[in-house]
């Protein structure tokens, strides 16, 4: 296990979530194994904190859910990205790119005046 | 967005649905953990171990879940009433109390508004009331303001007049819708074509009465009155183009007039109006509307905007010379005539007397105020003990919410707790007063309603009153239950668990506020009870007053043989066959009939004159007239002061005799005799001779209702009278119930003549009906202060047996250390007595110095009535007493051993 594991920033579980639901629709498990995978491993999402999220975005109505089998041939719970989730990813993805960009310009000039 | 409501519907509905998937969901994830463990080459309880570890506490993430899905506060609200409920439950006496509280005072607020409500549309449905004035008149001679006036002068008044935006007169008469035997009469008035324009008064249906209809030779038209119109036709709109029969001549019904309306006269309600010029339709030839000496007409006039009533009245004053000029009496001496033209027009706003809506208001109005501020002073003692009784459950919950902040609740759970368990309590009680309402405003109309006359009342509750006055309530209910709670749950938790119970009871700021509420509604619950003494004693003496008459057993029979087409000379002895068939009734002690019916409110009044004197300055020469027949004075057991009674003697062609009362001797020959005295009545009119001669004195006796003071009166024998009506009254003592007589009296009377029309009273109702005001004013002051008293004492108690529980243990410790009862006691009580004693004396200086502002309503009472304010404080120290009795004893019998081991 990699020791240089990161918090995750307060907003982005969300983000990552929709990310990840972005490419096919996954079940809670599969979603957790991506991101740790994406990020190689920095980013691991706190198992406590993923179903809630899930739920939350499932009664918004940015993912849907339907029971499936998994690859293993359980019943598992997949879930997949709506249309107005899509627009939301689109839109979070924006923000954070944004937000990325300033913070890091900040950082860069910060860096520079030392 | 649907997904959202769909999602927490289901969560909701579905539960067991829900909580299976999410079980399978989490579990399919722990599962996938468990295999990546045993992949990394852990043994199955060693990956499992991991996974569990790993995952965190599935129990809380489920509750997440929860969150998330939306139902959680749903649910917390559920726990918080279910709780809310225990809670209450566990100090059942006090929760009651708070409830019934909040119940009664709704209750009864919701109700005496209604009745309010129905009884002020029953009053004023017409526009702008402040601005009509009643046209009245006045002679130099007299300060008096006199109202009737004739129709001649009626029509000057109407063509000349420049200053007033609309004139309309009127004339109240009954009309009878029977043809022949006992009359079936209505409330009618002539109305001239502007009233109801002139008072802003809308059609309910059809159309009202306008100028065209009051031209002289006119066809007549009727107008219902809307109660009528519902009694009668059941508001069938086919009663529009029909005939209506009054009196014998059928009249066309052209509308109806706007719901509520009850016509410009106060407590007759307003069946059906003609024009004025209809009334030459009804009585031909003897109509009334070139006679230049019938006053049966009422002016009113609607000031324009922008004048003032002063402006309005020198207007009228100018005008009045031309107008009384071209309506003098020819009948009348030159004396009179001369006097007549001096006459002149005053603009009345205050409109005393019968007539006017301002009268209205200043007989109504000011009850209704009395009664708004009464219920509204209940209210707020009702409000007082919600507040009290919360303040001492929250000083009771200190340590309850301390602990469960340290035990890691959250403030807004907490706060949201509270404020629950004060909306649960609010809103059943607010639940139960509407009930209460329900119940409360049948049972008042029940009480005002006049005997022969049930209020036409729209009972239906006014849900405006209700919201607010739950509104208040609740409030209070959140104000002083959750402030406590905001302070408790701002002290650091340790030290509300360190409080002993007995501190936090005493908490000083919370303990003060117990104290001043607890003062505040005993005075006002004294305040309140010292009025409903007033207003009692008021309708008792009222009840009892030496009315100069004995009230009970006499049944009065209003007649009219109008029918009958008798003319003028033969009507007296017409009149004396149906009394004498009367009189031989069994049954019947004695009988007696007068022109005037007593307590009527008509009257026939003039200024007298004496042969060779002029009355002094300053005496009113006014007198109230009245002819008797020789048994009239018996039936009513009127006593007889000096001289004798009208006999056999007295005829058309003996010397013209009258009978006076006291106040008329004392006014007109202070300290003489006044037997064979003469004395005239100006204007001659029904009675034969200039001068009669004075051969009786009876006891004073009210003319036109119970609360006047006494009036000269003149009473004459009816053989000697020149010219009888048609209209006149039998006054019958009974021996038994009047009531039961009254179809003998109705054959006896048909016996002489089938056609006359007849209307049934007792002297009793005549006499409680005159009261009405005063009836309301003393049932409701009697219960609101009743209520008040309940409301103080429940209060009283709820708070005592709370601050007894809560010093149980100091009471225990106490006693084990050998404190007496009656040191006990004087610890649980001495702090009451105090506060008691100081409210009380609040109370009475309240009261002290609102009775100025009622002191023209009462009636027979000292100007400071001690015995009403010592009723008041003994009913408030019995309640005192009744209240802290229990709990006071409870405290006397706590067990120390008991106490002690409390905590």
């Amino acid at each position: 296990m990699a020791a240089d594991r990161v918090e995750l920033p307060q907003g982005t579980l969300d983000l990552l979530i929709l990310r990840t639901l972005a490419l096919e629709p996954q079940h809670g498990w599969a979603i957790s194994e991506r991101v740790q995978q994406l990020s190689s491993d920095v980013l691991r999402i706190q198992q406590g904190s993923l179903y809630p999220a899930l739920h939350r975005l499932e009664r918004r109505g940015w993912i849907k859910a339907h029971w499936g089998a998994s690859e293993n041939n359980r019943r598992a719970k997949y879930y997949e990205l709506t249309k107005s989730g899509r627009r939301q990813l689109d839109a979070e993805r924006d923000a954070w790119e944004k937000l990325t960009a300033a913070v890091a310009q900040v950082l860069g000039a910060a860096r520079e005046g030392v | 967005m649907l997904s959202d409501l769909f999602i927490r519907l289901r969560s909701l509905f579905r539960r067991g649905t829900v909580e299976a998937e999410l079980d399978d969901e989490l579990r399919s994830h722990l599962e996938h953990l468990v295999e990546k463990c045993v992949r990394s080459g852990l043994s199955r309880d060693e990956a499992l171990r991991r996974a569990r570890i790993e995952f965190g506490g599935i129990d809380q993430v489920k509750d997440e879940c929860r969150e998330a899905w939306g139902v959680n506060l749903i649910e917390t609200v559920w726990q918080d009433l279910r709780f809310a409920v225990r809670l209450l439950s566990k100090t059942p006496l006090t929760s009651a109390a708070a409830l019934f509280s909040l119940a009664l005072g709704i209750g009864a607020n919701t109700a005496i508004f209604s009745l309010i409500d129905a009884v002020m549309l029953r009053m004023l449905p017409v526009r702008d009331p402040e601005q009509l004035v009643q046209i009245k008149f006045r002679s130099p001679q007299s300060a008096n303001l006199r109202q009737s006036v004739t129709n001649p002068i009626w029509e000057q008044v109407r063509d000349r007049q420049d200053v007033l935006s609309g004139v309309f007169a009127w004339g109240p008469d009954t009309f009878d819708l029977a043809n022949g035997g006992e009359q079936d009469s209505v409330h009618g008035i002539y109305a001239s074509g502007g009233y109801f324009a002139t008072l802003g008064v809308r059609p309910a249906a059809g159309r009202l009465l306008n100028p065209s209809d009051d031209l002289r030779g006119c066809g007549g038209a009727a107008v219902l009155g809307y109660g009528f119109w519902q009694r009668r036709y059941a508001g069938a709109p086919s009663a529009i183009g029909s005939m209506i029969r009054l009196d014998g001549h059928q009249f066309p019904i052209v509308g109806v007039s706007q719901r509520g309306f009850t016509g410009a006269d106060v407590g007759e309600p307003l069946d059906v109006a003609i024009p004025i010029c209809a009334e030459a339709i009804l009585h031909g030839k003897d109509s009334f509307l070139d006679d230049r000496s019938a006053w049966w007409l009422l002016m009113m006039g609607r000031l324009k905007p922008g004048t003032t009533v002063e402006q309005t009245a020198a207007r009228m004053n100018v005008l009045s010379p031309r107008i009384f000029s071209a309506s003098v009496p020819l009948d009348w001496d030159s004396a009179s005539q001369q006097l007549f033209r001096e006459y002149s027009l005053v603009a009345d706003p205050a409109g005393s007397g019968t007539a006017g809506f301002t009268g209205i208001r200043k007989q109504y109005g000011q009850p209704l105020e009395i009664l708004m501020v009464v219920v509204a002073l209940v209210l707020l003692i009702a409000c007082a003990n919600i507040a009290s009784l919360q303040l001492a459950r929250s000083a009771a919950r200190r340590r309850e919410i301390g602990l469960r902040m340290s035990l890691g609740a959250s403030r807004t759970r907490l706060l949201r707790q509270v404020l629950t368990e004060s909306l649960a309590l609010s809103l059943s009680g607010a639940a139960l007063g509407a009930l209460f309402a329900r119940w409360g405003s049948v049972f008042l109309v029940r009480m005002v309603s006049p005997s022969h006359d049930a209020l036409f009342l729209d009972l239906s509750l006014d849900t405006r009153v209700l919201v607010f006055t739950s509104a208040i309530a609740v409030l209070t209910g959140l104000l002083f239950g959750v402030s406590p709670a905001l302070a408790t749950t701002r002290t650091p938790a340790v030290a509300a668990i360190k409080e002993t119970l007995e501190q936090a009871g005493g908490g000083r700021s919370q303990s003060a506020a117990a104290r001043w509420i607890i003062a505040a509604q005993v005075a006002l619950s004294l305040t309140l009870l010292v009025g409903a003494g007033l207003f009692i004693r008021t309708f008792t003496n009222l009840m009892s007053v030496d009315a100069g008459f004995d009230r009970s057993n006499v049944l009065l029979v209003d007649t009219n043989i109008h029918n009958a087409q008798i003319p003028g000379p033969a009507r007296i002895p017409f009149y004396g066959q149906m009394l004498a068939r009367i009189q031989a009734l069994p049954g019947v002690v004695s009988a007696g009939q007068t022109w005037m019916r007593p307590l009527s409110g008509s009257e026939w009044n003039n200024n007298i004159e004496i042969p060779g004197r002029q009355l002094p300055n300053g005496v009113d020469p006014l007198t109230y007239l009245n002819w008797i027949t020789p048994d009239y004075l018996a039936t009513m057991r009127t006593r007889l002061i000096a001289g004798r009674s009208f006999d056999a003697r007295d005829s058309a062609s003996s010397l013209p005799v009258a009978i006076v009362n006291q106040t008329f001797a004392r006014r007109f020959f202070p300290g003489e005799n006044p037997l064979g005295m003469r004395f005239g009545t100006g204007e001659r009119g029904p009675v034969r001779a200039k001068w009669l001669q004075i051969v009786g004195v009876m006891q004073d006796a009210k003319y036109d209702d119970l609360r006047e003071d006494f009036v000269p009166v003149a009473y004459f024998p009816l053989a000697q009278m020149a010219d009888v009506g048609e209209s006149s009254t039998f006054e019958i003592r009974t021996a038994a119930n009047p009531s039961s007589l009254i179809p003998a009296v109705r054959d006896a009377i048909g016996s002489v003549n089938r056609v006359a029309s007849l209307e049934f009273f007792t002297l009793q109702q005549e006499a409680d009906d005159t009261a009405i005001q005063e009836r309301l004013l003393a049932v409701l002051s009697g219960f609101f202060g009743a209520l008040a008293l309940v409301l103080t004492a429940i209060g009283l108690y709820g708070l005592m047996a709370y601050v007894v529980t809560l010093r149980t243990r100091e009471i225990g410790i106490r006693v084990a250390l050998g404190a007496s009862r009656s040191s006990v006691l004087s610890l649980v009580l001495g702090d009451l007595a105090a506060l008691v004693i100081a409210g009380s004396a609040a109370g009475a200086a309240i009261a002290f110095w609102l009775t100025r502002y009622v002191q023209h309503l009462l009636f027979g009472l000292p100007s400071i009535d001690g015995l009403s304010f010592a009723l008041a404080a003994a009913a408030l120290a019995v309640i005192v007493i009744a209240a802290s009795f229990l709990p006071a004893r409870r405290a006397m019998r706590v067990n120390p051993m008991v106490a002690l081991r409390y905590e």
